[in-house]
């Protein structure tokens, strides 16, 4: 059984997704549908400063549990032979490119126009970073890594829309702007979500190998769970693409109310996968 | 709602605990009956980690073992054992891998 310390790192790992895929999430959200978030550049600019924030504290939180769990008590946070041990390690490398990272997403947030660029590339470094650390760098392939890249940059856009969409849904006379905005993502949705789910599942089969290993690890299960949660996210979003937004373009003000609970729900499975995410990268590791 | 939360920690842990406490094998082996406490104990792992904690209990007793001759990243460690007596020893390590993982585990044995 784990013990405390390790579940804190996973709860810190869980914030640090939140974090990083919500804040590089509203920066690509921002610069894709520029046009139909501008009414709310200045709420989303701030939620994914915030975010871009928990990263970086979960970050160095999660840091110090490690240093915890080295010792197997809490005066391992202030130990310098554990900080200093873990630093020197990949996970150390981690949190500098996360720091960097950060304050290139808060230094481009800060300024208009042409600065979010620099607030995408620093999300992206981050993003990048996790492929530098963990299972999928322990595999050592440069493809796999860019599949990693890629299904954590599609995963934070389809993150990033969920609160520029909700916000329009719920402001009222929006209904055309917010049923416009849920029209145009789902068309790229169409493109970009079997992507990610293919580039998932590449990554799955390349680190656990077979349906037996699937099935028999603690890893497999733990993914077969993730699988469930990214079930429910496609329910809500075929929800939202073929029932709610035609709704709202009709001007049925019900599908609004529909496209806001059914967001709601997709926050819920977002949450349940990046917990379940934090806990096969924190704690368990594929069959070997 | 509630039971479904505690099933799905249980079931986290249960699977988490299944997972990265994995030793290639240890001497002595887990469950061993021994007729005298061994000098020494042997962790072997798949992989090179470091070693940062290495703590043995026999009844309410716990002791950490010696380990400053042994700061290296490495895949074998004979880390000396003190003789204290007859009973169930359990040792529970904890290391650091390349990787940046923290790691953990436990086994037993007993000297009677």
């Amino acid at each position: 059984m784990p013990d405390i310390w390790q579940f804190a790192s996973v709860v810190a790992k869980f914030l640090l997704y939140l974090g990083v895929l919500g804040s590089t999430g509203l920066v690509l959200a921002r610069i894709v549908f520029r046009r139909e978030t501008d009414p709310l550049d200045t709420p989303l600019r701030r939620r994914a400063a915030l975010l871009g924030v928990l990263a970086l504290v979960a970050g160095a939180l999660g840091f110090v549990f490690k240093a915890a769990v080295l010792a197997g008590e809490s005066s391992g946070m202030a130990d310098p032979e554990m900080l200093g041990l873990l630093w020197e390690t990949p996970a150390g490398t981690r949190l500098l490119l996360l720091g960097a990272g950060v304050a290139l997403v808060l230094a481009g947030l800060w300024g208009g126009g042409l600065n979010i660029w620099i607030a995408a590339a620093g999300g992206l470094l981050v993003l990048w970073s996790f492929s530098r650390v963990g299972h999928v760098a322990d595999a050592g392939s440069v493809w796999l890594d860019a599949i990693l890249l890629l299904h954590l940059g599609l995963a934070a856009f389809w993150i990033g829309i969920l609160s520029p969409l909700r916000a329009l849904a719920a402001a009222s006379g929006r209904l055309a702007e917010a049923a416009a905005l849920g029209r145009r993502f789902g068309r790229i949705a169409s493109v970009t979500v079997p992507l990610l789910i293919a580039a998932g599942i590449v990554m799955a089969w390349r680190l656990v190998g077979d349906l037996a290993a699937l099935i028999a690890s603690g890893y497999g299960l733990a993914l077969l769970a993730k699988v469930t949660g990214v079930g429910v996210l496609l329910a809500a979003a075929a929800a939202n693409r073929f029932r709610f937004v035609p709704a709202m373009e009709r001007g049925d003000g019900q599908g609004a109310a529909g496209l806001r609970r059914s967001i709601a729900l997709e926050w819920l499975a977002v949450c349940a996968i990046l917990f379940i995410t934090a806990g096969l990268t924190g704690l368990s590791g594929p069959p070997s | 709602m509630r039971r479904t939360l505690l099933a799905g920690f249980l079931v986290f842990a249960a699977s988490a605990a299944l997972t990265h406490s994995k030793i290639g094998s240890t001497v002595p082996a887990h469950g061993a009956v021994l007729a005298e406490v061994p000098a020494e104990i042997v962790l072997t792992f798949s992989k090179r980690l470091r070693l940062t904690r290495v703590r043995m209990t026999r009844g309410g007793e716990a002791v950490d073992l010696d380990l400053s001759g042994l700061k290296v990243f490495a895949a074998r460690f004979a880390i000396p054992v003190a003789a204290t007596g007859k009973g169930l020893y359990r040792i529970e390590w904890r290391g650091l891998a390349t990787d940046g993982h923290a790691m953990r585990g436990a086994f037993s044995f007993r000297v009677k």
